[in-house]
């Protein structure tokens, strides 16, 4: 039987759905009315990052409504074999601008020549991409360490499979601090108060769509760089490597 | 000049989309429902068709299927622009080829670049050009 406060919290979930569904449309003006006075010939850099911005937020509002999307459907998601190191370059292609106005260094690292795994693409490119966006805004806020902020797309072979994640050179990110975010999320204007200033609500977005997929976040490392992975498990069907 | 009919219920978006189009050279009637949109194809032969799904009053792909209903207008390309998620509901992939559709643009992720690339591209297959 469904309690009060799981109807309460069906209810507000889909007034949540509604209220993101609308939110689109706005920033999606925003977005091309910034590109057009760019095509127009308009100088004025503004228009760039008025369009980038709102079209981060956008990928942002419309990931957390495909993470709401699969999880009403868990159990009969259609898997398929997906290259993390095609998702991995695609992803490092649509952040690049983000991260130049950002002044990060965005970097894709795979160790090695992995199978495919099994995933639904989009949700696992959503949810590296919903991570991208706070590494970024994260490490953008922080000192330069070595010259650079860096941010590494990155894959290795861990125990119990191919882990998939988004890392850096700065020392903020570490289990009691993921583990304290999740305590405080929901209940705090700043889950992450020592990785991102604002929400950070990416991550959580990132961690609902791997959740779909019967894998969750966790920290990790990734040649000397830390950050936010999950471990995908490796397709049988098309071992090529 | 190819001239292009777009659908589009959303009014900001519509001349948003209307003026780029016009910008590289093309002509546009703007409708906001499919009633509008037929009532201009009658007036107007449009060489291509930007249609969004998701329209008041009608819905957007029973306006395809009468769209399509009608001899003269069967052949004249077609690419969806739509806020609705290509794989959900009655649209498919695989009615695509039924209804000839030409391509389908996710609205969230798509720049006004790429759907001019797209227009481009479709026209050109069809052998009508922008002025």
């Amino acid at each position: 039987m469904i309690g009060h406060d799981e109807q309460l919290a069906g209810v507000d979930g889909r007034l949540l759905q509604a209220v993101v569904e609308n939110m689109k449309l706005p920033l999606l003006q925003v977005a091309r009315q910034a590109e057009l006075a760019r095509m127009s010939g308009s100088t004025d850099t503004n228009f760039s990052s008025i369009e980038l911005t709102a079209d981060t937020a956008l990928r942002l509002l419309d990931n957390y409504l495909l993470s709401t999307r699969l999880a009403s459907r868990r159990g009969s998601i259609e898997f398929e074999p997906v290259s993390v190191s095609a998702v991995l370059t695609d992803i490092a292609h649509q952040l690049s601008k983000l991260a130049d106005q950002q002044q990060c260094e965005l970097q894709v690292n795979i160790s090695g020549r992995y199978e495919p795994v099994i995933a639904h693409r989009a949700g696992l490119e959503a949810a590296l991409m919903s991570l991208g966006y706070v590494f970024i805004e994260a490490r953008s806020a922080q000192p330069v360490t070595s010259g650079k902020r860096i941010i590494r797309l990155g894959a290795h072979r861990g125990r119990s499979g191919i882990v998939a994640g988004i890392f850096t050179d700065s020392d903020s990110i570490s289990n009691d601090m993921y583990k304290r975010a999740h305590s405080l999320y929901g209940h705090t204007r700043q889950s992450l108060p020592g990785l991102v200033a604002g929400s950070g609500a990416g991550v959580f977005v990132a961690d609902s769509l791997l959740e779909t997929m019967s894998t969750r976040l966790r920290v990790a490392h990734h040649q000397k760089f830390s950050g936010l992975a999950a471990t995908l498990n490796p397709s049988k069907q098309l071992s090529l490597v | 000049m190819a001239h292009i009919l777009l659908v589009e219920p959303d009014i900001s978006l519509g001349k948003l989309y209307t003026s780029s189009l016009e910008l590289s050279g093309y002509s546009v009637s703007h409708c906001r429902t499919a009633q509008d949109a037929i009532t201009s194809a009658d007036e107007n032969i449009p060489d291509l068709v930007l249609l969004e799904i998701e329209i008041a009053i009608h819905n957007g792909i029973e306006f395809l299927y009468e769209f399509r209903s009608y001899p003269e207008w069967q052949d004249i390309p077609l690419l969806i622009v739509s806020h609705v998620v290509p794989s959900r509901g009655a649209l498919n992939p695989k009615s695509w080829g039924l209804l000839k559709i030409s391509g389908y643009h996710y609205k969230p992720i798509t720049k006004l670049q790429d759907l001019l690339s797209s227009v481009e591209r479709v026209l050109a297959t069809d052998g009508v050009k922008a002025l």
